[in-house]
């Protein structure tokens, strides 16, 4: 009897246990994308993008006119002293409890990024709902707002076309993908500044995403372009299979990079930094050739990879000139080589590492090997 | 006594999931950094020392639990005292982790629940199963224990990816002065903690086996607080690993498109429940033993309570327990994890207990 007792008892305690905390799927607002952005006044405004399940085409097949009138996701934005309080404020205007733990792309405005980022994040660092694997973005010339109300034509949660087109630019290497956990791990890392990738809006049903927005002190200083971003990467070490195109007299050349690694140093002579050192290895296979050369023997391939070689080179060479002379920022985390093997140095240099980085000479050294030439050997022309 | 025994491995798994503990929320030696490896690494060796020297004490005075061997050195009064103060401790200790237990689960899962309910449901669970002896204590440790480590694994295994494996440099960055302190808190949590193994120890079915065990469970421990460690380190790198309230946490919750929140609970479930039952049956068979009550399980329902109580009463907030742990602890454990074994060890290498006649 006594065990049936405390068997119930059990039961029971597990059960509440579950329900306390428990909130029904149509209790909440499931938010896509939050959109960060601040006003004139200095005043936060949150934007929120909300997927109502029910609108959601189930086939791609169905033409969206059958599938009712609501619209599948709705943005709503508020305006507040911080990130929490506009989003509790914006209460009075949706629904339901606004579900964060879904929220796939975070955009931040131009504005809030100039003002500084550092502090102003702490809320979604803070909350245990906040999704850690977000994608985070700036928008340039343009609001989180605009950006988020974009009727994508390619994926009904505008939300989820941002995020592929995301991926795919990441592997291209053109944009640097940035989770919401490594953008905390940055803000909190003194030897490295931030970046963040850049979306703009194209038109009513199109983004762009490309580029990167360069921080310094956590405050947007700037910009770099595609190609910058490009080289970049590289030398962070996070390039995925870009394909890199570049043209010799008479001919035009695509390689698709198979693989790559990047390693950074810096050289210390007599306990002060004197250059700044980068090599990068690659792998890649031709990808399109275009052109009247044949290709035959290993000395065609090794005319290719050195051309390969000297595109890299030139795209990382740009990346670190506009880092250095334009935006003075440590992006490429010279400064944690510098911290790891030079503590000493390092606590001395610690606050002015920036300015000091700017200064450097750098070598840059760029391996590259062409391994294989796809199906055919030469290019394509009528024999002679 | 003499009647009720443990095998060799159940009480490897008992004092290794006691070891683990609460140690896996809070991240061991998270304040000396980049330095952390190291810390464990001097508070291992200690360690070792220590609960060897425990279990010496235990091996010189066979057959006898902690609350008979202070009676029988220090004599029936100041023994008394002695066993009174060190029952506190161990209930103190009990209440500690339920604390540490009931603030994780609140912030990371359950905001919006009471703390005090999350605490007395684990509380039922716990009285439920010391009352259930000693035999089922080291059967639960057999059957939950082993999933801590492998979960552990898989956790960092499914993590770690293309990070940074220097991250843990550079080597004493700010001097040996925080790797000490570090070392010194973990040496105190969870190592010496390991005192109230005196009163499970004469459960011991093979006697000779003792230091074996105690000393490869200590190793096995020390080597996934290293794992921990620089599963943490290299995944979060340095400059954050203050940061986080429960460091742990943060990293299982990385993994990308998976959940392994739950499964992190799952092992702090086990390692913590393993600690509280041992320091609550510690602490119920020595009061038993103080009063010579035949039966302990009479005990085992208020001690609970009371330690439960003491655990929401003891710290008003979220720092007070960590600022507990990692300063306080220390210098609180000393008379019962330093000093007052050590001069039983003293006592008994004097004097050979006689062997009580009725045993083994």
């Amino acid at each position: 009897m006594k065990t049936n007792k405390l068997a119930i008892i059990f039961v029971l305690s597990i059960l509440l246990a579950g329900c306390w905390d428990n909130t029904d799927l149509t209790d909440i607002n499931i938010v896509t994308a939050l959109g960060i952005d601040k006003d004139e006044d200095g005043k936060i405004i949150v934007t929120v993008q909300v997927v109502e399940p029910a609108a959601v085409p189930l086939t791609s097949s169905s033409n969206g006119g059958g599938a009712g009138q609501t619209k599948p996701v709705s943005v709503k934005s508020y305006k507040g002293e911080t990130i929490y309080d506009a989003l509790i404020s914006m209460k009075s205007i949706v629904d339901k409890r606004l579900f964060l733990s879904t929220v796939q792309v975070l955009v931040l405005g131009e504005r809030f990024c100039k003002d500084g980022i550092n502090d102003a994040l702490d809320y979604l660092h803070r909350n245990n709902q906040a999704e850690y694997l977000a994608d985070v973005l700036v928008a340039r010339g343009t609001s989180p707002e605009q950006i988020l109300n974009i009727q994508a034509d390619m994926d009904v949660i505008s939300a989820l076309y941002i995020k592929g087109t995301v991926e795919n630019t990441a592997v291209r290497a053109k944009v640097e993908r940035k989770m919401l956990i490594e953008l905390f791990k940055e803000i909190k890392n003194k030897c490295r500044q931030i970046t963040i990738g850049q979306i703009t809006k194209l038109d009513g049903k199109t983004v762009k995403t490309e580029g990167t927005a360069v921080f310094r002190d956590g405050k947007l200083v700037g910009w770099l372009d595609q190609y910058q971003t490009r080289g970049y990467l590289f030398v962070a070490d996070k390039v995925g299979n870009p394909v890199i195109s570049f043209s010799a007299p008479e001919s035009k050349i695509s390689i698709e990079i198979i693989q790559s690694t990047g390693k950074k140093s810096v050289i210390f002579k007599n306990g002060e930094p004197a250059r700044l050192s980068v090599q990068i290895r690659l792998e890649g296979n031709i990808g399109e050739y275009i052109g009247k050369e044949m290709l035959s023997k290993p000395e065609d391939i090794h005319k290719i990879e050195k051309m390969l070689s000297e595109e890299v080179k030139k795209e990382i060479n740009m990346a670190l000139n506009k880092a250095q002379k334009d935006y003075s920022s440590d992006i490429f985390g010279f400064g944690e080589y510098v911290h790891k093997y030079y503590p000493k140095y390092w606590k001395k240099a610690m606050d002015e590492w920036n300015d000091v980085f700017s200064r450097l000479p750098a070598d840059i050294r760029v391996e590259a090997k062409i391994r294989h030439t796809g199906l055919i050997k030469s290019p394509m022309k009528k024999d002679e | 006594m003499g009647k009720t025994r443990i095998s060799g491995i159940q009480l490897f798994l008992l004092i290794t999931g006691f070891l683990l503990g609460s140690r896996l929320i809070i991240s061991p030696a998270s304040e000396s950094k980049t330095d952390g490896w190291l810390s464990i690494l001097i508070a291992g060796a200690g360690g070792i020392l220590l609960v060897t020297m425990y279990a010496s004490i235990a091996l010189l005075n066979p057959s006898r639990t902690l609350v008979e061997i202070l009676r029988d050195r220090f004599g029936k009064i100041i023994g008394t005292i002695v066993a009174i103060s060190y029952i506190w401790y161990f209930t103190h200790l009990a209440g500690l982790v339920f604390r540490d237990f009931g603030s994780f689960l609140v912030t990371t899962t359950y905001p919006r629940t009471p703390m005090e309910v999350i605490i007395a449901i684990f509380a039922l669970t716990i009285i439920y199963a010391v009352n259930s002896g000693i035999e089922v204590m080291g059967r639960i440790s057999e059957i939950l224990v082993p999933i801590v480590p492998v979960l552990s694994l898989i956790i960092g295994a499914s993590i770690v990816t293309t990070h940074d494996f220097t991250a843990f440099l550079p080597v004493l960055e700010n001097g040996i002065k925080p790797v000490i302190k570090a070392s010194l808190n973990l040496l105190a949590f969870p190592f010496g903690e390991a005192v109230v193994f005196l009163m499970i120890f004469p459960h011991l079915n093979k006697m000779k086996s003792l230091i074996k065990i105690t000393t490869f469970s200590t190793l096995s421990v020390i080597g996934l607080f290293l794992y921990i460690f620089f599963r943490n380190i290299i995944i979060l790198e340095s400059h954050f690993l203050d940061q986080a309230t429960f460091v742990p946490h943060l990293t299982s919750v990385l993994f990308p498109g998976l959940n392994l929140e739950p499964l992190f609970g799952v092992i702090m479930i086990i390692a913590g429940g393993i600690k509280i039952i041992s320091a609550i049956y510690a602490a119920v068979m020595g009061l038993s033993q103080l009063i010579g009550a035949k039966d302990y399980r009479t005990f085992t329902t208020c001690i609970v309570a009371f330690s439960v109580i003491l655990s929401i009463w003891v710290h008003e907030n979220i720092f007070e327990v960590f600022n507990w742990a990692g300063n306080t602890w220390f210098y609180y454990s000393i008379p019962f994890q330093f000093i007052i074994p050590l001069i039983l060890l003293f006592l008994s290498l004097i004097k050979k207990a006689d062997p009580k006649p009725q045993d083994l």
